[in-house]
């Protein structure tokens, strides 16, 4: 187990540090130079050569890359070149919000989203599996910019029951106290979580409601019937646990949502978090912001590879042994 | 005192109001709070330290301008010529002593916020940090003709310049706005940037510096002893969201109380309209938007293009479009043609006539005129073989650019002129128009509010003039109108005229700037030089105060 352990974390790494390498040098081979600013009065000569020297732009690839290298293994990912502040700095201030949207998104999913499914397969064939599988198919088929966009006009602008954008309130007073700040956090949640969770949890229920029919017709799951086991420890200690192995593949899918956000619905909820900082940063060639976000993402995304080669080693005895 | 506009989401503000309900009899002359919708946050509003372009934002000159004040602003007129129109801020009053000197009266009331007296030696430290060209590269070249600057006494200032010439008050007052030396003289640049004054700036304005969270706001609360009178709003936030649509939104759920250029599109007039309670008002806006000729090669500026370097095309180009029509679609009926590269923000505006409407049959006899004829019947006008065929490089990211684009493209074809349409990535626009790298390119300026400015970007040694635009005459004219003492109106008109002539590019449009604001705001100003600047003014009469006017009230009181 130690040695699968550690190979596949080699792996993780290698394919990290493969994904942020390519991203290094297709950016500099992209056109467009992050130092010619939109609608903005023109630099001279000395002023250009100065900042391309102050970000290290005059230098050969090879070198800004190991320059990279250098910095990032210190924890230090450069300046960003358009907001002018160090990367690490700014994508300190976002993860927060990012953390708590995806997170959010996360626990509905596989709480919520794990539920139904179960509940779907258990009533195979009955209303309630036809209603909710109606429901689920309907939520993945909407277009989440389409259901922001309702939500915000119907919710937040015609009923005015919820904030239309944003994470807080601005003009809460400080004094409110922990709980009106959480309520206030919550308010805001709201929307974004209800848009990006639509999709996800239809997934989800998807995957689980047909994994758990087959997990039911075991022949593990009629012994435990035929023994007179109670039928939900049959349903949570049997046939749920056989179950698991498509939703652990879809949970190491979804876990860089944590981090990556959605730029749609950033952008339409105000929510402060890195999607858009990433995109804003590929929409202004800024390399150092934008390989400070690859670097946290491709890490996230290798690490939820990883997590879910874990937990499969975790399910099944057979794969740790294999 | 009536609280209207309650609403669910207000309960959270409501139930922590009561439950920090404050003693009212300490309350504050200042009520009411106004909530500002920016697309990007202010991190380094410091004036005359924004010498990068990474600082150099919108968001922190807005900011920068509600926490520093000038020693004079621009008034209303927008008049940059002459002594006349300004009015006092630091300085209560000014005397010319002669041609090229001037001395400021500092008011004796002004303070800093941290409580010290605004003196003469702040505004010399400020002007000797802003004329280093090492430290201040593009300030410095801005006050050029400023020889000197100097303390006399504690509360005046004297200001000599290089020469005579009309716009010497704008200069000594617009591009500085003095900075406290007893917290910046000890500093250097190194120091400055992890300085607390960088985290709390300390101004001398209406308002004063509370706190920024990232990406969300950035809250000021008024100075109760402002010494140019007591702020009508107790607090002000501006609000950090970067997409249209969601401030938009914002707007219209009544979260928020005044954003700028909600338009374009068009659409969101009508969308916001609709809802009772807020209002439009538009000031001169100093942007133009215009299809830039390159009349020499792409990659090759040695040669000259063999369409463009033409007058006659370029002129049939502006006569086949129809730019009244084309601006009104993008930015409503207050939209106007410019007339040459005149935004309406300049003074100089209002002198000049209206220009020529649409005319297809003299775009058509131009062309001629040049040789373009369709010989092989395609549709398309073509000399010796080849077709009249040119491509537009527009920016991708902007909406209004390329809708216009379709539109000229839809009206050249009338006229037998085949327009390609390059839709680029930002950056890559932005790189191949810095290189001169294009044939026809849909540009848009924001120009200084002086039309000295012209010089940028229409004489031959003008730094943003990127399609080599030379007309020798041009720059006689605008060399002597910068330093006509009378401020030189007919020089500038007859620059105007030339340019117009010359047709080195098609002026589209020259829009109002708009802000829609909440009714409940008395003496709501808005300034074209200073957008919030004037907020201090602004009020909440008693009988529209909402709930979290009261809530913003209490929280700056606690403060």
């Amino acid at each position: 187990m130690g040695r699968w352990l550690v190979t596949r974390f080699v792996q993780a790494l290698v394919t990290a540090a493969a994904a942020a390498t390519l991203l290094f040098f297709l950016m500099r081979i992209a056109p467009g130079d992050p130092l010619v600013r939109l609608d903005d009065r023109p630099l001279t000569a000395a002023q250009t050569a100065a900042l391309r020297a102050r970000y290290g732009l005059d230098q050969p690839a090879l070198r800004q890359f190991a320059t990279f290298l250098s910095g990032a293994a210190r924890g230090d990912l450069g300046t960003s070149i358009a907001h002018g502040r160090p990367v690490a700095s700014l994508i300190a201030e976002r993860l927060p919000a990012t953390l708590i949207l995806g997170g959010t998104v996360l626990l509905l999913n596989f709480t919520l989203g794990l539920w139904l499914g179960v509940r779907q397969a258990l009533r195979n064939g009955r209303a309630t599996d036809r209603v909710l599988g109606i429901l689920s198919l309907t939520s993945y088929s909407v277009p989440s910019f389409w259901l922001a966009l309702l939500l915000v006009w119907l919710v937040a602008v015609r009923w005015r029951l919820l904030p239309a954008a944003g994470m807080h309130d601005p003009l809460l007073p400080v004094g409110a106290g922990p709980g009106a700040g959480l309520l206030d956090l919550l308010a805001h949640l709201v929307l974004p979580a209800l848009t990006l969770s639509a999709v996800s949890i239809a997934a989800t229920m998807r995957y689980q409601r047909v994994a758990m029919i087959e997990a039911l017709a075991l022949p593990c799951v009629l012994t435990a019937r035929a023994k007179g086991i109670a039928e939900r420890r049959i349903v949570w200690g049997h046939a749920w646990r056989n179950a698991l192995f498509p939703v652990i593949t879809l949970f190491g899918l979804w876990l860089p949502v944590l981090v990556t956000g959605s730029v749609f619905v950033e952008a339409v909820f105000a929510w402060p978090g890195l999607g858009l900082l990433a995109a804003d940063a590929v929409g202004s060639r800024d390399y150092p912001l934008l390989m400070g976000a690859t670097l946290l993402v491709s890490a996230v995304i290798v690490a939820g590879g990883f997590a879910a080669d874990v937990a499969y080693a975790l399910v099944d005895p057979r794969v740790r042994h294999r | 005192m009536r609280v209207i506009g309650l609403r669910p989401r207000h309960l959270v503000g409501v139930v922590a109001l009561l439950a920090s309900a404050c003693d009212r009899s300490a309350a504050p002359e200042s009520t009411g709070a106004a909530v500002v919708l920016v697309g990007q946050q202010a991190t380094r509003p410091i004036p005359t330290m924004m010498e990068d372009a990474a600082h150099r934002t919108t968001a922190n000159t807005d900011v920068a301008d509600v926490l520093f004040l000038r020693l004079a602003a621009v008034g209303p007129e927008n008049t940059t010529s002459g002594d006349a129109g300004f009015q006092p801020q630091l300085a209560r009053s000014w005397t010319r002593r002669d041609s090229v000197t001037l001395a400021f009266e500092l008011d004796e009331r002004a303070r800093w916020h941290d409580g010290t007296p605004v003196t003469a030696r702040d505004v010399v430290f400020t002007f000797d940090r802003a004329r280093d060209t090492t430290l201040s590269p593009t300030t410095s070249q801005l006050l050029r003709r400023i020889a000197a600057v100097e303390a006399d006494g504690d509360h005046r200032i004297v200001v000599r310049f290089t020469e005579p010439y009309s716009e010497q008050l704008y200069d000594a007052t617009f591009h500085v706005q003095p900075l406290p030396r007893h917290l910046l003289g000890a500093m250097t640049p190194a120091q400055l940037d992890s300085s607390a004054f960088m985290a709390n700036p300390v101004g001398n304005g209406a308002f004063r510096w509370v706190r920024s969270v990232p990406d969300q706001l950035v809250e000021l609360a008024a100075v109760p002893d402002f010494f140019l009178g007591t702020p009508g709003l107790s607090r002000v936030v501006f609000r950090t969201v970067a997409d249209a649509d969601a401030r938009i939104n914002l707007m219209l759920s009544g979260e928020a109380d005044a954003v700028a250029a909600p338009v374009p599109p068009i659409a969101n007039r009508d969308r916001l309209a609709a809802v009772p309670g807020l209002r439009f008002i538009a000031t001169p806006s100093t942007t133009v938007g215009y299809l830039l000729f390159n009349p020499r090669m792409r990659g090759d500026t040695s040669r000259p293009h063999p369409i463009l370097a033409d007058v006659r095309v370029r002129r049939a180009i502006r006569l086949a479009l129809d730019r009244r029509a084309m601006a009104q679609s993008a930015y409503g009926p207050a939209a106007k043609v410019p007339y040459g590269p005149v935004s309406r923000g300049l003074w100089i505006s209002a002198l000049l006539p209206p220009p020529p409407d649409r005319d297809t049959a003299a775009a058509r006899a131009l062309l001629a005129e040049a040789g373009w004829r369709d010989a092989n019947g395609d549709g398309v006008l073509d000399r010796a073989g080849k077709p009249l065929r040119l491509t537009l490089s527009v920016p991708a990211p902007s909406a209004v650019r390329k809708q216009l684009a379709l539109q000229a493209q839809e009206q050249l074809r009338a006229v037998g002129v085949r327009l390609d349409l390059a839709l680029l990535d930002g950056p890559v626009w932005a790189q191949q128009r810095a290189a001169g790298d294009f044939e026809i390119d849909f540009s848009s300026a924001n120009q200084d509010p002086t039309p000295a400015g012209l010089t940028q970007s229409w004489s031959c040694r003008g730094g943003s003039n990127v399609a080599h635009y030379c007309n020798r005459t041009v720059d006689s004219l605008m060399d002597r109108a910068i330093v006509a003492l009378d401020g030189g109106a007919d020089l500038w008109k007859e620059v105007a005229r030339l340019v117009e002539d010359d047709a080195p590019a098609v002026f589209l449009y020259s829009p109002v700037a708009e802000y829609a604001v909440s009714t409940r705001y008395d003496d709501v100003v808005i300034r074209p030089t200073g957008t919030w600047s004037e907020l201090w003014r602004w009020k909440v009469p008693a009988e529209k105060v909402v709930a979290r006017d009261t809530v913003a009230r209490d929280s700056a009181t606690a403060r």
